[in-house]
């Protein structure tokens, strides 16, 4: 076991932040800090984990006790790095694990959000870690959890349908998010992650600026209702149990009001094929997927609207592995996740973006 | 004999991604060399054809170039088109064809652009020219290990 206790921290020490040295020690100061009637605060076996590459991601287990009573929870601690696929902002993130945590869309439960640099360098939030789960996306469509496919299809996107019913300000989250017309969805989207390509890419992208402007040649229609979207709802995003049950929806980072098409697109995408067959997100045929999305959400997919999203899904992809890519690069993050997704992602994309617009089979 | 580059990766690759990173308790350095074994597997893929995709696909955009100098309608694209036609790489280097091909593709996209707002038969003959190749350019990139 590695732990770091307060035995030897003076909490009341300005200078408290520069003492420290290592992230368990301060990290149990800030707890300190947050549960200022804890004693014995200890965190331990803090570890980081892999795939993280919005925000560095660590769990470890937090002992303290409280009156006379001991407490151990395993947490989880999200911390922005300095560079990432994508800059996004943690608040949004954590008040939708906020808004969402006990109702029909399972997320852990989140615990503190830290907008202050000085405690860990970088802001932060802490969540509840749920133990025993699998979230890789090439393990949870592999045995033992491939006989649950259907099973966890059929979940998957009934969740993401009620993640699209919801309504957004009885959540509380138009006071996170930024308010967007039904009619400004796609164009708000498309201009942020075309922005996103302008700046950080390495090399011309051919494909994806055909992409971009067949998008604004054939703008889809308005959503029935503006929603909640996810922002990255895939295979991989998710926590399965050892049954195949769904647990908890992982990595809001990207979440924002915008067309509820946007996330069923996204979790349609062809790279997210990890099965190796045609099934969307290694689990379900398309026009499944879909039919179990309508249902859940009420709401109908278009087809020409659905395509739209569909190549807007690999424009966005794009981005965030061109994005990725340039952090590497420029050695601002050189988490080998960022150069392996560049590599290895980015012809896929280019792929899916040629073969939603009917240039590959 | 010594092994060639592309061997070496793939050996070396897979003493990472079995040996290296079994010894390693699980977590996260233990996935950041098994990353790096995938890395160096795409790497030999790619260190077997990069120049060689490069020179193909540089030859390819120097055609359409040439095919699309007499139906461009605008005479600054025409002029780029036709001195871009009459490139050649002279040098063999991953780094100076790449950067040719970087110059090429920038063009190929203006000539896209262009193409797209022409109207006349000849333009959709073109057009349909820009696209086979990128869907051959996609392909000349693609990897063995790719999702889709």
């Amino acid at each position: 076991m590695t732990g770091a206790g307060l035995r030897d921290l003076d909490l009341r020490d300005d200078t408290l932040g520069n003492a420290m040295t290592s992230l368990d020690s301060r990290l149990a100061a800030y707890i300190a800090h947050r549960i200022p009637d804890a004693e014995d605060i200890v965190v331990r076996d803090l570890e980081r984990i892999f795939g993280g590459a919005s925000r560095e991601t660590y769990r470890f287990w937090l002992d303290y006790r409280q009156g006379a009573e001991s407490v151990s929870r395993p947490l989880i601690l999200r911390r922005d790095p300095p560079g990432s696929l994508i800059e996004t902002d943690r608040a949004t993130e954590f008040g939708t694990y906020r808004a969402f945590f006990g109702t029909a869309v399972p997320v852990p439960e989140p615990l503190w959000l830290e907008e202050e640099a000085s405690w860990l360098d970088h802001p932060f939030f802490v969540m509840e870690q749920l133990l025993g789960m699998e979230a890789g996306p090439t393990q949870v469509v592999a045995p033992p959890y491939d006989q649950y496919a259907e099973q966890m299809a059929q979940q998957k996107w009934t969740i993401l349908g009620e993640i699209h019913r919801a309504d957004p300000s009885a959540l509380g989250l138009d006071s996170v998010m930024e308010a967007v017309t039904p009619d400004a969805c796609w164009r708000r989207e498309l201009t942020h992650w075309e922005r996103t390509i302008n700046e950080d890419e390495l090399c011309p992208q051919p494909v994806i600026r055909a992409a971009i402007r067949w998008l604004r040649r054939n703008p889809p229609p308005p959503p029935e209702r503006v929603g909640v979207v996810h922002g990255d709802y895939r295979t991989g995003n998710f926590l399965v149990d050892p049954e195949g049950v769904i647990r908890a929806i992982l990595d809001w980072e990207m979440a924002h009001l915008g067309d509820p098409l946007e996330d069923l697109a996204w979790s349609l995408n062809p790279v997210w094929r990890w099965a190796g067959d045609e099934r969307a997100g290694g689990l379900a045929p398309r026009e499944e997927a879909i039919e179990i999305w309508e249902k859940a959400s009420g709401l109908r997919a278009e087809s020409d609207a659905l395509r739209w999203w569909e190549v807007f899904s690999s424009v966005k992809g794009q981005a965030i592995w061109i994005s990725g890519g340039k952090e590497f690069t420029d050695g601002k993050n050189q988490d080998m996740i960022l150069a392996l997704s560049a590599w290895l992602m980015g012809n896929s994309q280019d792929r899916a973006a040629l073969y939603t617009l009917g240039h590959f089979t | 004999m010594r092994p060639d580059p592309s061997r070496f990766l793939g050996v070396a690759a897979g003493h990472l991604m079995t040996k290296t990173a079994g010894a390693l308790p699980p977590g996260y350095e233990q996935s950041s060399v098994s990353v790096i074994g995938l890395m160096l597997t795409q790497l030999g893929e790619e260190f077997e054809r990069a120049a060689a995709r490069r020179i193909e696909e540089n030859r390819e955009l120097r055609r359409i170039f040439a095919d699309a100098v007499d139906i461009v309608a605008d005479d600054d694209l025409r002029a780029k088109l036709a001195e871009a036609a009459r490139g050649e790489d002279l040098n063999f280097t991953v780094s100076a064809l790449e950067q040719s091909n970087c110059a090429l593709r920038t063009l190929l996209i203006e000539l896209h652009v262009h193409v797209e707002d022409l109207d006349s038969e000849a333009a959709r003959s073109l057009e349909a020219e820009i696209w086979h190749e990128l869907v051959a350019s996609t392909e000349r990139r693609k990897l063995g290990i790719g999702p889709f």
